[in-house]
């Protein structure tokens, strides 16, 4: 028994030998082999070309940009309550102030680039916030099917705590009621339905804001955001 | 003779500012290729959506944030906003992009069916002129499909209460190692009685 295991072992470390010298064979091989075999006489050389390829944009993206302009050129309100409108504050009611100026000889000083795909641009307004984050300025509709209609004078003004934002351009669409909170169509990008802008085109825009009948807050400042987004076809 | 140099240096400093600042920009861009999940979701599951790539493409820096709304007209039941759990807004420089992860939790009453709706990123900085503040957008669209039947449960999923039940055995039979290996050991000694108490005992109990 004893015998035989002693056997056993000796046959053990011989097949560990065994394993070790190809073990140390293989790995040789594999060092020499490691880029330093020269080419057989005759072989061809390799050869790469790097080239460079520049695709199509596959984003969707907008950018805006609102040049130097402000808010100005305010007008209404009532001279007798002491609340008409100066030159860059709006009064009331029925205070309208602009940022650019309406017509064919006007100023549109918001640039709307499409820098993607083909997409449509959809714009859309918010809440009118004052400074002390009180009762705020909810946007409402003038025209024919109003997303909410203005409860002020004929449905034409805001009511109370209403205010109207229009973005309008070179080419005024006079049946547009005005921005709604969800985002809709720009006009200005499509005469018709459609708001479809390839990349590259760009619009430019200004803005009117007609403000409430009367406001619930006392606020002096009040923030408005208006959005563009490209929206897939 | 200086003093005019560097005037001139000054003004053709000036002059080269002000296009910079006259054309800075917001804006944001996100993949054009919709996000679809790989395979059906079935009600009462959580999967991993592709994350969304989105970009600033102004010149400000931004920090960028999703939300679902839907904006794309297309066939596909509306998705409510809490099925889907955007990865946290990212700050990115001018030109700068990143990756936000979504993951949709389909409620066990979802129908079936297919679903459509947009991933909507929105800049954080927006650019005010007096109290007005524009702001840009930009969406793509997320679909995928419902398929019936309630996810199946995972394979080791157990009962709940087996693993308490299998601390209780394992507590016992480990009480019952200890208590073999360390346990008390009582020793029974017997004494034999002298012989004067055997006879008072017998006598005790002789009627």
């Amino acid at each position: 028994m004893l015998r035989n295991s002693k056997l056993g072992d000796a046959m053990l470390a011989r097949s560990v030998r065994w394993l070790m010298a190809v073990a140390v064979v293989v790995l040789g091989a594999a060092v020499a082999g490691c880029g330093s075999t020269p080419a057989p006489p005759g072989a061809g050389t390799a050869a790469s070309v790097n080239l460079s390829l520049t695709t199509v944009p596959t984003i969707r993206s907008v950018t805006v940009s609102p040049g130097n302009a402000q808010i100005g050129g305010c007008s209404g309100g009532l001279a007798s309550n002491n609340t008409k409108s100066t030159t860059k504050k709006l009064g009331f009611p029925d205070g309208r102030c602009w940022f650019g100026k309406p017509g064919p000889s006007g100023i549109f000083p918001i640039r709307i680039t499409n820098k993607g795909i083909a997409s449509n641009i959809y714009v859309s307004g918010s809440s009118a916030t004052p400074a002390d984050n009180g009762t705020g300025w909810t946007l409402c509709n003038i025209g024919r099917d109003p997303a909410v209609a203005c409860t002020g004078r004929l449905h034409l003004v805001p009511g109370a705590d209403q205010y109207l934002l229009r973005n309008f351009s070179r080419l005024d669409k006079p049946d547009y009621g005005g921005l709604t909170d969800d985002p809709a169509c720009d006009h200005v990008f499509g005469r018709s339905h459609s708001c479809l802008a390839g990349e590259g085109i760009s619009q430019t825009e200004g803005i009117e804001l007609v403000g409430p009948a009367s406001s619930s807050d006392n606020s002096t400042q009040w923030t408005v955001t208006i959005t563009w987004m490209p929206v897939p076809q | 003779m200086h003093l005019r140099l560097w005037a001139v240096g000054l003004v053709s400093l000036l002059m080269l500012a002000i296009p910079v600042a006259a054309e800075a920009s917001i804006g944001v861009g996100i993949q054009a290729g919709p996000v679809r999940l790989a395979g059906v979701a079935h009600p009462g599951g959580s999967y991993a959506l592709p994350s969304v790539y989105v970009v600033n493409t102004g010149t400000e820096d931004e920090s960028l944030a999703i939300r679902i709304e839907r904006l794309s007209s297309g066939q596909g039941r509306p998705v409510p906003a809490g099925w889907i759990r955007p990865g946290a807004a990212v700050q990115l420089s001018h030109s700068e992009s990143a990756r936000i992860p979504l993951e949709l939790v389909v409620p066990e009453a979802a129908r079936p069916g297919q679903y459509l709706t947009d991933v909507v990123v929105k800049g954080s900085a927006g650019l005010s002129r007096g109290s007005a503040t524009l702001d840009v957008a930009a969406a793509t669209k997320l679909e995928f499909q419902v398929a019936p039947g309630v996810v199946a449960g995972s394979w080791f999923a157990v009962p709940s209460w087996l693993l308490p039940g299998i601390g209780v055995v394992l507590l016992v039979a480990a009480a019952a190692v200890v208590a073999r290996r360390f346990g008390v050991r009582i020793e029974i000694d017997r004494v034999a009685a002298d012989a004067a108490q055997l006879q008072a005992g017998r006598r005790d109990a002789s009627p």
